[in-house]
């Protein structure tokens, strides 16, 4: 290689056109275009709610791509599809539910057409009117989902924004009541039916009602349902009482309820079944619940005793007689008296004071409490007449101090309850126990001893005569054995007489009584074969031919 | 179509956009501004081809949500109506007032979509270097440029009447995306018309007549 070397062979480079590589500014454009669709495409997937299937008896006012479905006046979702179901009978709504409201869609929710109704208790549903039918949701409380319904015949009385609670009343017929008749509690309007049905064995009905907090406190397990419809029309001794509740519960029916012993009893846990009585009256009748059963075994006849008789604790009712019968103990047949106690009348006929010291005993101890009283101060049960003039009987509760022990054996079912002879049947078995012992006097006895007492003083008389006859033929001397036999014969007629009066004046009253019929009999039989003897004096041809009929 | 046609870029002079000054650029890349108006002068609208495309691109991409989506909704007493741009053709033509119906399709659905179309077609022929039709295509683009902000037209009706229809209880209107996108499809025609240069028309046929010569 020299310095002056040619360099006209060293390649040219290949020049590279300047490319314009950068992409125009501009296509941001169509590609934020493109996003903006895309995620409103995706926006739009995503909030798409759930496709629900409810079925309807009937497809009267719901329309497709036009009826909502409508929760606490929200719309959530609306009515694509209204088509028949597979086997033609009901009508199958498809709808779409709005996203948000997917949750909602629980097992248990409930579906219903909101158009306007007229019932008896009430108009619902006028705004539909003017937006037309809509489809009323309810969500469940159950955590399943689910995605087919069917739909409520009615819209359901009770929504989840109504606080209070429901409860089942077992009735036997459903009576006046219908879906919206009123509940009342001290004749206030504090709840509703919400719903009825036959129960499962078809011989009751289960009537469902909704009661309003915050009155819904006032329902304890103890509190009593009846039946307040139409007019309740009584007659007694103060007259004519007719009780109603209201206007509207004599044209739509109604339940009342009261809880019979006020105190802090414990609410009643929802859907707790109760029963539905026919009246005020039947209702407040304490039921076997607070109810202690005693078995009284009296000795006396029952007669005038019957079955709800009263129960008197000192003069306080406190319970009745619910049984009467025979009972065959220990080989013989013995009435047997069955009586309730009813806890809550014999609490109310307590003071305050006594109700609270009460209130803070035990369980045990209070229903002991009777049985102390049984035990150590010899309360006792006894039947009394009530009235004289009936001679209606009733158990009285009372103390007898005096009254043999015996105690409450509360093993037994029902327990006995020691009792005591009572007032007029005391009476009565002391007469009775009188007229034994006169049963028990032993007259032939005495007539035996009368007898020989006669003939003791028929051998006096002989030897008397005898002792005279020897007065008469023998000699003085014996005079003195003489007088001293007829002492003796005098004193044993003495005696025989002094007998004989006992007998006769004693208190055997018939023997007397006899005698002296017998006495009369004699002195008539007597004055009779007198007449006769003069009879035949002045006429002795009877005794051949009869008496004459013209002389008599 | 007359030959050698002498175009002042071939003789490397440039017009002024604004004024129609005819002036020498300083450089074929960078021509500077007008000296009389003081506009900033180009040889061609920069990027012509490409802008035009990517405004039309996404005028169409939005034409769909524009459609699908209602444009507005309205809720009365009897309840809540949302209504997509056809579905206010079918209203208006159902109720009887088939013109009203007419006017709505044709403003709304088909201008869009002819422009759209029309645009398509431009700026095909141009990157094909065409040189049929070349005055057609010309007046096209002129009624394309014109007929274009009339279609804003219903963006402003939407708006009018989602402003006036407020009686609460009784009837009110609510825009939806829908009008959104509608106006977004019309604004994007316009740019797209915009950025096209239609003397590229004629650029190609120069080409084309030059090669022809």
């Amino acid at each position: 290689m020299t310095e002056n070397a040619d360099f006209t062979n060293v390649p040219e480079a290949t020049p590279v056109p300047k490319k314009r590589s950068k992409l125009p500014v501009v296509w941001i454009v169509p590609i934020i275009a493109a996003l903006v669709s895309i995620g409103i495409v995706v926006q739009k997937y995503l909030n798409e709610g759930p496709t629900i299937r409810i079925t309807f008896p009937s497809a009267e006012g719901i329309e497709a791509e036009k009826t909502l479905i409508k929760y606490k006046d929200v719309e959530i979702g609306k009515v694509t599809h209204v088509n028949l179901t597979d086997n033609y009978t009901r009508i199958l709504v498809t709808a779409k539910i709005e996203k948000h409201a997917e949750g909602l869609l629980d097992k248990d929710a409930r579906f219903w057409l909101v158009k306007p109704r007229v019932s008896l208790s009430g108009v619902s549903g006028l705004g539909t009117i003017l937006s037309g039918n809509y489809i009323g949701f309810e969500p469940g409380t159950s955590r399943e989902t689910r995605r087919d319904f069917r739909a409520l015949e009615s819209p359901p009385a009770i929504t989840s924004d109504r606080l209070g609670r429901e409860f089942v009343l077992h009735a036997d017929t459903l009576g006046s009541l219908g879906l919206g008749s009123p509940v009342y509690y001290r004749r206030l309007d504090v709840g509703d039916v919400i719903s009825f049905d036959l129960a499962k064995d078809g011989r009751s009905v289960d009537i469902r009602i909704f009661v309003n907090a915050p009155h819904d406190k006032f329902v304890t397990p103890n509190t009593r349902f009846w039946e307040a419809s139409g007019l309740d029309a009584s007659m007694g001794a103060e007259g004519i009482s007719v009780r109603t509740a209201s206007v509207t519960s004599l044209i739509a029916g109604g339940i009342s309820f009261e809880t019979p012993s006020p105190g802090p009893a414990a609410e009643a846990a929802p859907n707790t079944p109760f029963t539905l009585h026919k009246d005020r009256k039947t209702a407040l009748t304490p039921t076997m619940k607070e109810v202690r059963l005693f078995v009284v075994r009296f000795k006396e006849s029952m007669r005038g005793l019957s079955v709800g008789a009263p129960v008197l604790f000192l003069g306080m009712p406190i319970g009745e007689v619910t049984d009467i019968g025979l009972e065959y103990t220990g080989g013989v047949l013995r009435p047997r008296v069955e009586v309730a106690i009813y806890a809550y009348q014999f609490e109310q006929a307590f003071t305050k004071e006594t109700l609270a010291v009460q209130k803070t005993m035990s369980r045990e101890k209070r229903t002991d409490v009777l049985g102390r009283m049984v035990a150590e101060k010899g309360l006792r049960a006894q039947l009394r007449t009530g009235s004289l003039i009936s001679g209606q009987l009733y158990v009285s509760l009372d103390y007898y101090p005096d009254a043999p022990k015996a105690k409450i054996d509360v093993k037994q079912d029902p327990p006995e309850f020691p009792a005591v002879v009572g007032g007029m049947a005391e009476l009565q078995t002391q007469i009775q126990r009188i007229v034994a012992k006169l049963e028990k006097m032993p007259v032939e006895e005495i007539g035996g001893d009368v007898r020989k007492t006669l003939a003791t003083l028929d051998a006096t008389l002989q030897s008397a005569t005898r002792a005279m006859n020897r007065v008469e033929g023998e000699t003085l001397p014996e005079a003195k054995k003489t007088l001293e036999d007829l002492r003796r014969a005098v004193t044993a007629v003495e005696r025989v007489l002094n007998s004989t009066d006992n007998v006769l004046l004693g208190p055997d009253a018939p023997a007397q009584q006899e005698l002296r019929e017998a006495m009369q009999e004699f002195t008539r039989a007597a004055r009779a074969i007198r007449e006769l003897a003069d009879y035949l004096e002045r006429n002795p041809e009877t005794l051949l031919r009869g008496k004459n009929k013209e002389n008599p | 179509m007359t030959a050698a046609v002498r175009t002042g870029m071939r003789e490397g002079f440039v017009s002024c956009e604004a004024c129609g000054l005819l002036s020498r650029p300083v450089d074929t890349e960078e021509p500077g501004e007008c000296p009389r108006c003081g506009a900033e002068l180009e040889f061609r609208r920069r990027d012509a081809i490409q802008r035009a495309w990517a405004f039309a691109i996404a005028a169409a991409i939005c034409y769909l949500p524009a459609n699908i989506l209602p444009v507005m909704r309205t809720t009365t007493l009897t309840g809540e109506e949302p209504d997509t741009i056809l579905s206010g053709v079918v209203i208006l033509y159902e109720t009887g007032t088939w013109y009203l119906a007419l006017i709505l399709l044709i403003a709304s659905v088909m201008i869009p979509l002819a422009k759209l179309a029309s645009l398509a077609y431009l700026l095909v022929t141009v990157q094909r270097g065409s040189v049929r039709n070349n005055r057609e295509r010309t007046r096209l683009y002129r009624i394309l440029e014109i007929i274009g902000r009339w279609s804003m037209v219903d963006v402003f009706v939407a708006t009018f009447v989602v402003a006036l229809i407020q009686m609460q209880p009784l009837m009110s209107i609510a825009p939806e995306p829908g009008v959104l996108f509608f106006s977004g499809v019309v604004i994007l025609t316009i740019f797209a018309a915009e950025s096209f240069d239609p003397r590229l028309i004629w650029d190609s046929s120069q080409g084309k007549q030059e090669t022809n010569d």
